[in-house]
C-alpha cells in the first residue's frame, strides 16, 4: 500500500486560485477525509492525486515516484489507483461482470483470473447475484457498489472516493459507511474520501483534513477536530455551535449581553475572545455558573433542543430527551459550561461564518 | 373503507354532466353520420351522371386538333377580311365549342366546329354569356372576387344563374341584360380562357402552346367535377338545387362527416379511459390537431399506398410489376439506395471524428467551427449542388483547371466529373454530414465525463478509452445520427436534380417527379416509387425512434458536465490544420465559387480575367419582377407555416410537458411520423388527395404548399419548444399560481418569458426549411405560387447559370443571416 506526499501544491485556474500550498503525507493504509464545504477545492486536490488535473506549482508522490510535479506527469491509468464517482460512472452498455472486470480485462490479465477477481470483490460488495445485470436494472446504492468494486478489483495501492454517498437516501448512506470503512480495514488500502458531510468523515476516519479556500484549515483525528478545532471555521463547520463574544479577566471570561454574567476560565489566552460552545456541552445544573430562563423547547424524543434566555443572549442547549418532562417554559434555571473552545477576537468571525455554504 | 364513502366514487356518481354529455357525443356522432351518409348519396348521384372530366379533357384535346385542322384548310385564308366585330364573334364561338365538348365530351364536334368556325355567328350577345358562362365554370375561382360577386349577386344572383344556364341549354333564349353587359367589361380577365381563344384566333400558329393551355384549362377546372356535374343537371332541371348543393359538395360532406365520427369515437374512448365525462378543452385541441394531421398526413399517405395496390381500384401488382422491371427504374433504385448508403458511411466517418476533435479536444478555434459546421446544416442543398458542379464540372470545373495545371494534365475533360454517382455522393456528403455531427456532438457533450475517467483510472489509455467506453456509448446516438443522414440522403431531390438529371444519374426522387409530369398514369408509377421511398423511411423511423431509443444511455450526472478536454499536444496544430482544411473544401469553396460565378461573363473563364467581371446579373435577377414575386411567395408561405406550426408546437408541448391527458401522444406520434416521411412522398399523396376528389380542393394553391411544409417541419419547431418546456420545472409555474396569478399570467409573465428564445429558435426551424423547399413546391406550385427555390432551379435549368447563382448568393445571405439569429437564440443547441 502507498503513501501519498503531497509538496507545496497550488492548483489555479486563470486567476482564481482553488488550491494554496497542500503540504501533506497520507500514510500507508490510513482512512483520510478531505472535508469542507463545496467549492473549497477539496474535489480539484483529489483530482490531481487521480492524475486528472495537474498542479499549478508543487510535486505529488505516490509511494516513492513523483507523479505529477516539474515536467513529470503520469496520466491517470499508470498511477495504478482505484477511484469511485460521485455519479457512480458505472458504464450502461457493460453488465456488471464487465464493468467490474474492466481494469483487469485492461491489463490482460488471463480470463479465469479475472473470473476469480471479480466474483471475490463482487462477493465482498454483496453483489455476486448480479453479475449479469445491466446498470439500468439496478438502483443507486447497488450502482454505487458495483463502482466500488470496480475500484477495488485491481488491487490498487490507493482509493479514491469522490463524494461516493451523496446521492443516496439517509439510511442506506449510513450502512454504506460501515461498509466502507470495513473493506478498508479488510484489505488495509490507502483512502482518500472526499465529502462535505461531518457526520461521513467522522465515522469512517482516521485523520480529516478540513479545508475552506483552498486552505487546510486544520487536520486530525475526528476527536481532535471536533473537540479542539483550531479556528472558528472548523469549529463551526463540524457539528453544532454558538458563537459568544466575551473578554477574559481575572480568570473569568464575561459574556457580552448576558447582564454581565461570566463563566470560569483558565486557558492562555486574553482579552477579546470568541467562546464557541456547543449545545450539547450546556447542562442544566443548580451548580451552574449562568442564570437564564428557559424560553422554548423543542422536543424531540431523544434530545430536548432548548432555548434559555440569559441577560439579552439565547443560548443554544441540547439536552438529554429524558429532561423533557421535568421543564417548562418560562422556568429560572442554571446552565453549566462542561466544554468551551476560546478563540483569540480577530475581528473576522462573521467573516469567517458567512462563507459557510 | 367502505366502498360508498370512496370520494372518488361519489364525484363519479354525482357528476352531473355525465348524461349530458354522453347525448352529446351521441348526436355529434350521429350527425357525422348522416353527413358521411347524405354525401355518399350525393356521390352516387354524380357517378350516375356518367360525368368524367378526363373524358372531357379528352374530347377538348380532339376538338382543339381538328379545328386547328379545319381552320388551317378552309377559314385562315379569309381571316385578315375579317372585320374586328366579326373576329370577336368568332373567337366567341370557339369558346363555346370549347364549352360543348367539355360539357357533352363531344370528341366528334370537330366538323361542326370547323362549320361554326367558318360562319360566324349572329347572336353575339347570348354566345357572349355562353362564353362568360364557360369561362365561370372552368375559370370561376380565377375570376376575381368583386367580379364575381357582382355577378352572382346582381339583384336576385340564384335567378340570374339560373337564367344563365338556361341559355346554356335552349339558345332561342334571350341573354339576361346583366349578363350581357357584365360581359363586355370581362374581356381579357380570364387568362386561361383568353389563351385558348387566342390560339384558335391564331389559326393553330401558337399550336406549340396547346398542350400548355389545355394542361392550364385541366388544372384549373380539377376537382371541380362535381360542381360542374351539378350545374348541368340544374341547368336541365333535373333536380332541386338542395340536390345540386349535396351532389357539388358530396365528397366535402363524407369527409366532415367521417372526421365528425372519428372525433367522436376517440373522445369516447379517450373518456372511457379518463373516467370522466367532463369534456376537456385540452381533448377538443389533441382532436384539432389530430385532425390536421389525419387529413393532410397519415390520410394522403394511406390512399397513395392503397393507390399503388389498387391502381384500377382492383388489387393488382401489375403496376408494381411493370415499374420494377424497367431497367432505368431498378437503375434509380440501385443509385439511391448506393448513394445514400455511401453518403451514411463517409458523412458519419467524418461527422464522428469532426465531432470529437471539436467537442473534446482543445483544438485551435473549436467554437468556431462548432458553429461553422452547424451553419452548413441548413444551407439548401441544391445551392451546394451548383457549387460543385461549378468546381468539378469536367470541362470548365475549377478544381479541374486546378489539377491539370498542377499534375501537368493534358486538357482532356476531367480528372473529375460531378455529373457521376461518385460526384452526387459527394456532394450530398457535403450537405448532409452536418446531420450527423450535430446527433453525435450532442451525445458526446451530454455524456458524463466521470464516465471516461473512471475508464483512465481503471488503466485504460486516452485511445483504449475512447474505443472501449466513449465509441460504445455514443453507439446508438452514431446509429441514429447515420441513418438520418441516410434517409436524408435517399429522399433528397435538389441534389440529384440538378447533378443527376444532366448526367442521366437517376434516383427514386428524380423519377417520382418525372412521373408526376406524365400525366394519369404517371401518378399511379410515381405511386409506387414512392410507396419504396416510404417503406425505407418507415423502416428507419422505427429503427431509430423505437429501437434505438430505449438503448438511448441517459448519463446525465447530477453536476452540471463540463466534458473533460483531451489535450492533443502535438497533435494541436496538424489537427487544427487539417480541420481549418475541411472546412475551407466543404464550406468556404463552395459559397465562393457560387459568388465568383455570379459575377462572371464567361463561366468558363475567371472572374478576375479581363473584361469577365460584371454586375448585371445581380441587377437583373433581382430587378424581375417574377424574382420578386417569388421571394415574396416563399417569404410569406414559410412564415406562415412558420406561425401555424409554433402555436401547434406551443400547445402540444403543452400537452405534453404539463398535462397527463391521455391521447396526447397522438399527435407527437403522427407529427413524428410525418417529419420522418421523405418530402416527395407527402407531396405525392397531397396531390393524390387534395384536388376536390375528396372534398378539399387547395390543388394549385398556396394552402397546399403550406400544408406540405408544416407536415415535413413541424417537428422541428416542436421540439425544440417541447424540449424547453421540459426544462422548466412545473413547480415555477405552481409558484407563481400560488402567489396569486392566474394560468394566463403565469403563461405569460413566467413560462412565456422563459421559453421565448426556444419558441423563437422554433419559428426558424420551421421558417428556414419552408423558405427555401424544393423538392415538394416542384410538385406542389403552380404559376402562382412559384417560391424562389423553384425560380433558382429553372434558373439554373433553363436560363443561365451566373444568374441563378446571383440569385443562389442572395438566398444563401438570407438563411446564414437567419442561421445566425437562431444560433444566437439556442446557443447552437437547436434539435433537429
Amino acid at each position: 500500500m502507498a503513501t501519498v506526499t503531497i509538496q507545496h501544491v497550488t492548483k489555479s485556474f486563470g486567476d482564481n486560485v482553488v488550491l494554496r500550498e497542500f503540504n501533506e503525507t497520507f500514510q500507508e493504509g490510513e482512512f483520510v477525509t478531505l472535508l469542507g464545504p463545496s467549492g473549497c477545492g477539496k474535489t480539484t486536490m483529489l483530482r490531481i492525486i487521480a492524475g486528472f488535473e495537474r498542479p499549478t506549482t508543487g510535486e505529488l508522490y505516490i509511494g516513492d515516484q513523483l507523479v505529477s510535479g516539474g515536467k513529470t506527469f503520469i496520466p491517470p491509468e499508470k498511477r495504478n489507483i482505484g477511484m469511485v464517482f460521485q455519479s457512480y460512472a458505472v458504464w450502461p452498455h457493460m453488465n456488471v461482470f464487465d464493468n467490474v472486470a474492466y481494469p483487469l480485462t485492461i491489463k490482460k490479465t488471463p480470463k479465469n483470473t479475472i473470473r476469480e477477481q471479480v466474483e471475490r470483490v463482487l462477493d465482498i460488495v454483496h453483489l455476486s447475484q448480479y453479475a449479469q445485470r445491466l446498470p439500468n436494472q439496478l438502483s443507486g446504492g447497488q450502482q454505487q457498489r458495483v463502482a466500488l468494486a470496480r475500484a477495488l478489483v485491481a488491487a490498487p495501492e490507493l482509493l479514491l472516493l469522490d463524494e461516493p454517498l451523496s446521492n443516496l437516501d439517509a439510511k442506506l448512506r449510513e450502512s454504506m459507511r460501515f461498509e466502507i470503512k470495513e473493506i478498508q480495514k479488510k484489505t488495509g488500502i490507502t483512502v482518500v474520501y472526499v465529502t462535505h458531510d461531518q457526520a461521513e468523515a467522522m465515522a469512517m476516519s482516521d485523520r480529516i483534513f478540513v479545508i475552506n479556500r483552498g486552505v487546510v484549515q486544520q487536520s486530525g483525528t475526528p476527536d481532535e477536530i471536533y473537540n479542539h478545532p483550531a479556528n472558528q471555521f472548523v469549529a463551526d463547520f463540524l457539528g453544532k455551535v454558538d458563537f459568544f463574544k466575551g473578554e477574559v479577566r481575572d480568570g473569568r471570561i464575561y459574556l457580552e449581553g448576558m447582564g454581565g454574567q461570566s463563566i470560569a476560565y483558565d486557558g492562555p489566552r486574553t482579552g477579546r475572545v470568541d467562546v464557541a460552545i456547543r449545545p450539547e456541552n450546556i447542562i442544566f445544573s443548580a451548580e451552574g455558573e449562568l442564570k437564564g430562563v428557559l424560553e422554548t423547547q423543542y422536543y424531540l424524543g431523544d434530545v430536548d433542543d432548548c432555548r434559555v434566555r440569559v441577560g439579552d443572549s439565547l443560548m443554544r442547549v441540547i439536552t438529554n430527551g429524558y429532561e423533557h418532562r421535568f421543564l417548562h417554559e418560562g422556568q429560572e434555571i442554571r446552565l453549566a459550561i462542561r466544554e468551551s473552545m476560546v478563540f483569540e477576537d480577530d475581528g473576522l468571525l462573521e467573516d469567517i461564518l458567512k462563507i459557510r455554504t | 373503507m367502505k366502498r360508498s364513502t370512496d370520494p372518488r366514487r361519489n364525484i363519479l356518481k354525482r357528476e352531473p354532466a355525465k348524461l349530458v354529455t354522453r347525448i352529446g357525443l351521441a348526436v355529434i356522432f350521429l350527425l357525422g353520420a348522416l353527413m358521411a351518409y347524405m354525401g355518399i348519396r350525393g356521390q352516387n348521384e354524380f357517378s350516375a351522371s356518367g360525368f368524367s372530366s378526363e373524358r372531357a379533357y379528352q374530347a377538348i384535346y380532339a376538338l382543339s386538333g381538328q379545328v386547328s385542322d379545319a381552320w388551317k384548310n378552309s377559314v385562315q385564308p379569309d381571316l385578315n377580311a375579317l372585320t374586328e366585330q366579326e373576329r370577336a364573334l368568332l373567337d366567341s364561338t370557339m369558346a363555346d365549342l370549347l364549352r360543348d365538348a367539355w360539357e357533352n365530351q363531344n370528341a366528334g364536334a370537330g366538323e361542326e366546329a370547323a362549320r361554326l368556325a367558318a360562319e360566324g355567328g349572329e347572336r353575339k350577345g347570348e354566345i357572349t354569356g355562353k362564353l362568360l358562362y364557360t369561362t365561370y365554370l372552368v375559370n370561376g375561382p380565377k375570376v376575381s372576387t368583386s367580379d364575381r360577386k357582382e355577378l352572382l349577386g346582381a339583384k336576385d344572383g340564384k335567378a340570374l344563374r339560373l337564367q344563365l344556364l338556361q341559355c346554356m341549354i335552349d339558345e332561342s333564349l334571350p341573354l339576361p341584360k346583366e349578363a350581357a353587359s357584365l360581359a363586355e367589361g370581362l374581356t381579357g380577365k380570364e387568362r386561361q380562357a383568353m389563351l385558348l381563344q387566342a390560339f384558335f384566333v391564331s389559326g393553330g400558329s401558337a399550336g406549340s402552346d396547346l398542350t400548355d393551355n389545355v394542361n392550364s384549362l385541366k388544372k384549373s377546372v380539377r376537382g371541380k367535377e362535381h360542381q360542374l356535374t351539378a350545374f348541368r343537371m340544374i341547368a336541365r332541371s333535373e333536380v332541386s338545387w338542395g340536390w345540386q348543393l349535396l351532389v357539388s359538395n358530396s365528397s366535402t360532406a363524407v369527409l366532415l362527416g367521417i372526421i365528425l365520427m372519428l372525433d367522436m369515437v376517440l373522445l369516447t374512448l379517450l373518456m372511457m379511459a379518463e373516467k370522466t365525462w367532463i369534456v376537456d378543452f385540452k381533448w377538443i385541441m389533441i382532436l384539432l390537431i389530430v385532425d390536421f394531421l389525419l387529413l393532410f398526413q397519415l390520410f394522403p399517405s394511406v390512399y397513395m399506398l392503397i393507390r399503388a395496390f389498387f391502381p384500377e381500384g382492383t388489387f393488382s401488382l401489375s403496376t408494381m410489376q411493370r415499374l420494377y422491371t424497367y431497367s432505368m427504374n431498378l437503375e434509380a433504385l440501385k443509385n439511391t439506395l448506393i448513394a445514400a448508403f455511401a453518403t451514411m458511411i463517409l458523412g458519419t466517418a467524418i461527422a464522428f471524428p469532426l465531432a470529437w476533435l471539436v467537442g473534446r479536444t482543445d483544438l485551435y478555434g473549436k467554437k468556431f467551427f462548432r458553429s461553422l459546421f452547424i451553419l452548413t446544416y441548413m444551407v439548401p442543398p441544391y445551392v451546394g449542388a451548383m457549387a460543385w458542379l461549378r468546381l468539378m464540372n469536367p470541362n470548365v470545373g475549377t478544381i479541374n483547371q486546378w489539377l491539370r495545371v498542377i499534375f501537368r494534365l493534358s486538357d482532356a475533360p476531367g480528372p473529375l466529373n460531378a455529373y457521376t454517382l461518385p460526384g452526387m455522393i459527394w456532394v450530398l456528403t457535403t450537405f448532409y454530414y452536418p446531420y450527423a455531427f450535430i446527433t453525435i456532438s450532442r451525445a458526446m457533450e451530454k455524456m458524463d465525463p466521470s464516465l471516461e475517467e473512471a475508464s483512465r483510472i481503471s488503466g485504460a489509455s486516452p485511445v483504449k478509452t475512447l474505443l472501449t467506453v466513449t465509441l460504445p456509448m455514443m453507439t446508438p446516438s452514431l446509429i441514429a445520427g447515420a441513418l438520418l443522414v441516410f434517409i436524408s440522403a435517399a429522399s433528397c431531390y435538389g441534389i440529384p436534380s440538378i447533378i443527376g438529371i444532366p448526367g442521366n444519374v437517376n434516383t427514386v426522387t428524380t423519377r417520382i417527379v418525372e412521373y408526376v409530369g406524365q400525366g394519369q398514369t404517371g401518378m399511379n408509377d410515381a405511386t409506387g416509387l414512392a410507396v419504396f421511398l416510404m417503406v425505407v423511411a418507415l423502416l428507419i423511423l422505427f429503427v431509430s425512434d423505437v429501437l434505438l431509443a430505449k438503448r438511448q444511455y441517459i448519463t446525465v450526472s447530477g453536476k452540471s458536465v463540463r466534458p473533460a478536454i483531451v489535450e492533443l499536444r502535438s497533435w494541436r496544430i496538424p489537427m487544427t490544420i487539417l480541420v481549418s482544411l475541411f472546412a475551407v473544401i466543404v464550406v468556404v469553396l463552395p459559397f465562393v465559387t457560387i459568388l465568383t460565378t455570379s459575377f462572371k461573363v464567361d463561366i468558363g473563364k475567371s472572374v478576375f480575367d479581363a473584361s469577365n467581371f460584371t454586375t448585371t446579373n445581380w441587377t437583373s435577377v433581382f430587378a424581375r419582377a417574377e424574382t420578386i414575386g417569388c421571394l415574396k411567395n416563399s417569404l410569406i408561405f414559410a412564415a406562415v407555416s412558420a406561425t401555424v406550426g409554433l402555436v401547434i408546437a406551443c400547445v402540444m408541448s403543452y400537452l405534453l410537458q404539463r398535462t397527463r391527458v391521455r391521447g396526447r401522444s397522438i399527435p407527437n406520434f403522427l407529427i413524428t411520423l410525418g417529419s420522418g416521411t421523405p418530402s416527395v412522398v407527402i407531396a405525392l399523396g397531397l396531390i393524390m388527395t387534395m384536388r376536390g376528389n375528396f372534398g378539399i380542393n387547395i390543388y394549385n394553391t398556396a394552402y397546399i404548399l403550406i400544408a406540405a411544409y408544416l407536415v415535413k417541419y413541424l417537428m422541428m419547431g416542436m421540439r425544440t419548444v417541447v424540449s424547453a418546456m421540459s426544462q422548466i420545472h412545473v413547480s415555477l409555474e405552481e409558484c407563481s399560481q400560488v402567489s396569486g396569478a392566474s394560468w394566463l399570467t403565469t403563461m405569460r409573465r413566467i413560462t412565456g418569458p422563459l421559453i421565448f428564445p426556444s419558441i423563437a429558435a422554433g419559428w426558424f426551424l420551421i421558417f428556414i426549411p419552408s423558405f427555401y423547399e424544393l423538392s415538394m413546391t416542384t410538385l406542389l406550385y403552380s404559376s402562382t405560387t412559384k417560391t424562389i427555390g423553384l425560380q433558382l432551379y429553372e434558373y439554373w435549368t433553363l436560363t443561365s447559370q451566373p444568374m441563378s447563382c446571383a440569385m443562389a448568393f442572395g438566398i444563401l445571405l438570407i438563411v446564414v443571416f437567419l442561421n445566425f439569429i437562431l444560433n444566437r437564440l439556442t446557443r447552437g443547441e437547436f434539435s433537429i
